[in-house]
């Protein structure tokens, strides 16, 4: 060591005594375990090859990721939890509320310019017919008997002139008891934008919110309130969209598919019906009166 | 293993074979880890137990700097084990040593914090060999104590921060480039917190010479 007073060296000399320093300082050493006689690099083998740490290994970015760092990304895991807790309250829970959004890609049918059918299915590939609405996503095909002992809820049709029983039922026990009932056009029925539908009425357990319709009518898409046997509805007209149902419990149901047609949606308690058409508003209220 | 340095020239004193060989030795180390390191990412263990043989001891002293208050050898052990789950995200070409280090330096820091009472890095024990003709007489060695012990209290002084640089730099004599990756520093920030280190530890120094010629 120098001989000089450390207050006086310089940085190399400085830096030179902190290395002879380290040579008298009393290090551990990786020496064999006083316990098991295994040195440490043994001892790591050893528990590498145990089999329950083999199970519980977490082969991922979290182990290196300095302290700090991973409370920061917990901390921001928290908020965003909250955030999302936070947007559903606001939403209107526990009420069923509609939200409106722009049509994720690729997901619904649509019709090409030169009139072929995209992504939707009018016919097996063998040629035999499928019932309307079956490419549409609204649930399983049944019978119109089977639809009461599969929700527990009675069927209910409209009773106009022109209009007889659906061409097709479909349940989704997933989306609030789903009921869709299709009708493939006809001389009463006009065919609305997707081909082989001339109407289809929907029912789901839940409620609308009308504070979402407030904000839904800058969207693109013009919505009327109307009244349907005493209960507030809505015509839901114009820009094509999908809705997204926010059920009470918060989850988010995407509907996944576009309308077929302009709609008309009202609550009957604690139901929501839901019809698509291309008979205008007031026949399409006309019909929606007659359901019993 | 011997301990291996990155090549340094140090003026008038090593011949330009001996540099060469140096150079050569380092290559080596870095090719054989690089072959371990594979070997060990295929699952073969006895690999990563080469691995840690030959690291354990740089990362006990790691330990031992940032926490000295903590046992070592469980720390590193841990260390070990994450550094093995994350062998898939080491950059191939990369030097493994300080890649390893920075995860035991983590895990110090993490014993760190709920640490007890803060007694720092001691000095060994003085040896008791028998003296021979070449050895220092008594008084030199009572003085050369002396000044390691100023030294150390001196460096025991500083923070975390600054005792954790030096040490990496001086006491575990890592090269900068070492020492920034090992601490999760940028270069240049081990630059200017080492400069301002020794800045404070030459402070520290100062006051307890001054202090001991008032104290006479």
């Amino acid at each position: 060591m120098i001989d000089r007073p450390f207050a006086r060296l310089d940085d190399v000399e400085l830096g030179d005594a902190l290395r002879v320093l380290s040579d008298a300082i009393d290090w551990p050493v990786a020496t064999p375990s006083t316990v098991s006689g295994q040195d440490l690099a043994t001892r790591v083998r050893i528990r590498l090859t145990d089999p329950d740490r083999r199970r519980t290994a977490v082969r991922g970015w979290w182990p290196v990721v300095r302290p700090v760092r991973r409370s920061l990304i917990f901390a921001v895991a928290v908020l965003l939890t909250l955030a999302v807790i936070a947007g559903a309250v606001g939403l209107g829970l526990p009420g069923l509320r509609l939200t409106l959004g722009p049509p994720p890609p690729g997901a619904s049918p649509t019709v090409t310019p030169d009139g072929s059918l995209r992504g939707s299915l009018s016919a097996t590939p063998s040629g035999t017919p499928r019932p309307p609405g079956s490419s549409l996503g609204l649930g399983r095909p049944v019978t119109v008997s089977e639809v009461t002992p599969l929700t527990g809820v009675r069927v209910a049709l409209p009773s106009v002139a022109g209009v007889g029983a659906p061409d097709a039922v479909y349940v989704d026990l997933g989306r609030g008891d789903q009921i869709a009932y299709v009708w493939a056009p006809g001389p009463a029925l006009p065919a609305t934008r997707e081909p082989g539908i001339g109407l289809i009425v929907m029912r789901f357990d839940g409620r609308i919110d009308q504070g979402f319709y407030d904000k839904a009518i800058d969207s693109g898409t013009t919505v009327e309130p109307v009244t349907v046997r005493g209960a507030r509805g809505y015509w839901i007209s114009g820009a094509m969209h999908y809705f997204f149902y926010v059920r009470p419990d918060g989850t988010v149901v995407d509907d996944g598919r576009r309308w077929v047609g302009d709609a008309l949606i009202w609550n009957d308690g604690l139901s929501t019906y839901r019809i698509e058409s291309a008979l205008g508003q007031e026949a399409t209220v006309a019909l929606a009166e007659s359901i019993r | 293993m011997g301990r291996v340095r990155p090549f340094r020239r140090r003026r008038g004193t090593v011949s330009p074979p001996a540099v060469y060989r140096v150079r050569l030795s380092w290559r080596a180390v870095h090719i054989e880890d690089a072959d371990l390191i594979a070997r060990a990412r295929g699952g073969d263990v006895a690999a990563y137990e080469s691995i840690v043989r030959r690291y354990q001891d740089m990362a006990m002293r790691t330990a031992h700097l940032i926490c000295p208050e903590t046992d070592a050898d469980d720390a590193v052990q841990e260390a070990f084990l994450k550094a093995y789950d994350a062998l898939p995200r080491f950059r191939l070409g990369a030097p493994l040593r300080p890649w390893l280090l920075r995860i035991v330096a983590n895990e110090a820091r993490n014993r760190r914090r709920s640490a007890g009472r803060r007694h720092g890095l001691a000095l060994r024990a003085a040896g008791t060999a028998s003296p021979d003709a070449s050895s220092p007489g008594p008084e030199v060695i009572v003085v050369e104590a002396e000044r390691r012990q100023e030294l150390m209290t001196a460096l025991r002084s500083l923070g975390d921060d600054d005792r954790e640089v030096l040490g990496a730099r001086f006491l575990l004599d890592l090269s900068e480039a070492e020492t920034a990756e090992a601490l999760g520093l940028p270069r240049g920030t081990v630059k200017s917190r080492t400069s301002r280190a020794l800045g404070r530890l030459r402070r520290a120094l100062g006051a307890s010479a001054g202090a001991g010629e008032v104290d006479r």
